[in-house]
């Protein structure tokens, strides 16, 4: 991790209330499911830096991307960011997803503002010739990013209420396909997807990682502000040092 | 100029510091930062027992602040005498322990064991931390308990003995004098206010625990005032803390009284604010004539 200045390349809405952040990246080449944390803007209050995934990295023109949703004060203010704006970014933090097994194919899915990290991951795993299946749900047509997809994936995009794509959540979806024997499962988005998932995973007898989302201090290990409860013994894991991706199968899920 | 700070037998090479609970045991931060131009790294609690950290979630952006509960999250002895305890023996400025505990034998006993390390400068005593059920602030908020806990930890270490107050009490003055009639070298103010923020739409306390603790900006007046009211109560250094982002807040806690400042919550806003805040220090000290620290106090 390196703390470093950037500037925005672009900023622009690519669905409802959700945008697409482009920026130059000088820190160490960052791996998906990794985030960072930034501030650009001054003042207290919003106080803390936010944390984002990244959404894809072009080593070659050392640019970052990242998606994020208009929820707060701070992400309104990054929503009015314009091309030259300076950012402060500390980055890359936290662990990535760990490559699939062999034989496994990966299943990988995301939705709403999980959607970045699982960008990243299909374009990698594609790359890598591994052609994944890539899901993406929404709850209807307005919500669909209108972002570059990864080539070299099998996509399906699923809404909530039929208005794009395919009808019902992701879960339903992959629940209808009979090929999904030896996949290898990996998500980011809505609690309920991650837990739908998680339990097919257990279903199949496959392994599944899960990227999670928590509120954050320092994002690097040190406080321990942003634990979540876990199965092993130690009771609680950092998401920012242990995670943000995690083995579905020591998280407690409710 | 000499930025020195003198507290009991101890000396800080400079008075920033940065706070316990926001720097873990120093490595995270160790890999962004030259820690070896700090004047003294406050360490994350430690008790005698391993601590799994309260419920989540724990913590919570509030305005210009945020709220936290914790829970002591930390190894215990054990694992921070193998794992912890190298580093911060080999880390380049003052270790301060920050010990917590649940009753007054949990205190003493912590001490006694890290007598047998060489791993710090000094303790800070943590009778304040609003965020667990037993120990912390059931102590930190009566002067007799105050006095007798620092009676009892005095005799088994010659290093520096801080006591972290808490500004949850009618006269934090009082706490302090209590504090320095115990033999404590220093004492450190203010841990954080307690705090609630309720999620309406869940009709519940965001913060599982109900109650947490209030840092930031937004308590930063409130630790200069605690700051000012203890140094009028004692003659023992006072060592500030409370929502410093700039070297203009540290320099108001030691024009208030304080011998040194703590850097806690800003450093998750920015980990180079405890390095830009002693550099301030310093231009403020050259811009005025000051030759020391001690040149801060008696100014009103």
């Amino acid at each position: 991790m390196e703390q470093f200045h950037s500037e925005v390349i672009s900023c622009r809405e690519s669905a409802r209330d959700y945008y697409e952040l482009v920026f130059t990246w000088k820190g160490p080449v960052p791996l998906p499911g990794q985030f960072l944390t930034l501030r650009c803007w001054d003042g207290e209050s919003p106080l803390l830096r936010r944390p984002f995934a990244l959404s894809a990295y072009d080593g070659a023109e050392r640019r970052a991307s990242l998606i994020f949703q208009k929820r707060g004060p701070a992400t309104s203010i990054m929503t009015r960011l314009k091309t030259g704006d300076h950012m402060d970014i500390l980055g890359p933090l936290g662990g990535s997803f760990p490559s699939p097994e062999t034989g496994r194919r990966p299943v990988i899915v995301g939705g709403g503002i999980g959607t970045g990290p699982v960008l990243f991951l299909a374009d990698a795993l594609a790359k890598a010739g591994l052609r994944p299946l890539l899901v993406l749900g929404f709850r209807d047509k307005n919500f669909v990013p209108r972002v570059h997809l990864p080539l070299g994936c099998e996509t399906v995009i699923t809404t909530d209420d039929g208005s794009a794509g395919v009808p019902g959540t992701v879960i339903d979806y992959l629940r209808s396909r009979d090929d999904l024997e030896n996949s290898r499962f990996y998500g980011c988005g809505p609690h309920p997807m991650l837990k739908g998932l998680h339990e097919l995973a257990l279903e199949q007898e496959a392994p599944c990682s899960v990227s999670v989302e928590e509120v954050m201090a320092c994002g690097i290990g040190a406080c321990q502000g942003c634990a979540i409860p876990v199965t092993l013994p130690q009771k609680f894991l950092r998401v920012c040092q242990d995670g943000p991706v995690f083995d579905s199968r020591i998280l407690v899920w409710t | 100029m000499d930025l020195t700070v003198t507290i009991g037998n101890g000396i800080l090479p400079n008075p920033v510091g940065v706070a316990s609970g926001t720097f873990g045991f120093g490595e995270e931060y160790g890999r962004l930062m030259d820690l070896s131009r700090l004047g003294a790294v406050y360490a994350k609690a430690l008790t005698l027992e391993p601590r799994p950290g309260n419920d989540t979630p724990r913590m919570v952006e509030t305005p210009a602040g945020m709220l936290n509960s914790i829970g002591l999250a930390n190894p215990g002895w054990e694992r921070f005498r193998e794992e912890k305890a190298p580093f911060l023996k080999e880390m380049p400025c003052p270790a301060v322990l920050n010990i917590g505990g649940k009753k007054e034998s949990d205190y003493l006993e912590l001490v006694q064991k890290c007598e047998e390390l060489d791993c710090h400068w000094g303790y800070e005593i943590n009778i304040s931390c609003p965020n667990v059920k037993a120990g912390g602030l059931a102590f930190g908020t009566d002067p007799k308990q105050v006095e007798t806990l620092t009676k009892k930890l005095r005799p088994l270490t010659r290093k520096p003995l801080i006591m972290k107050l808490t500004p949850n009490v009618t006269d934090i003055g009082e706490i302090a004098k209590a504090a320095e009639a115990g033999g404590a070298d220093g004492v450190s103010a203010i841990n954080t206010l307690k705090g609630m923020v309720i999620d309406t739409k869940n009709r519940r306390p965001v913060i599982p625990a109900g109650t947490a603790g209030l840092s930031g900006a937004a308590v930063r007046p409130v630790g200069v005032a605690s700051v000012y009211r203890i140094a009028q109560s004692v003659s023992i250094p006072v060592i500030g803390l409370g929502g410093i982002f700039t070297a203009d807040h540290a320099i108001q806690y030691l024009l208030a009284g304080a011998s040194a400042i703590q850097v806690g919550t800003a450093l998750f806003v920015d980990p180079r604010i405890p390095l830009q805040v002693l550099e301030g220090i310093v231009s403020y000290m050259e811009a005025n004539d000051f030759n020391s620290l001690k040149d801060f106090h008696g100014h009103f």
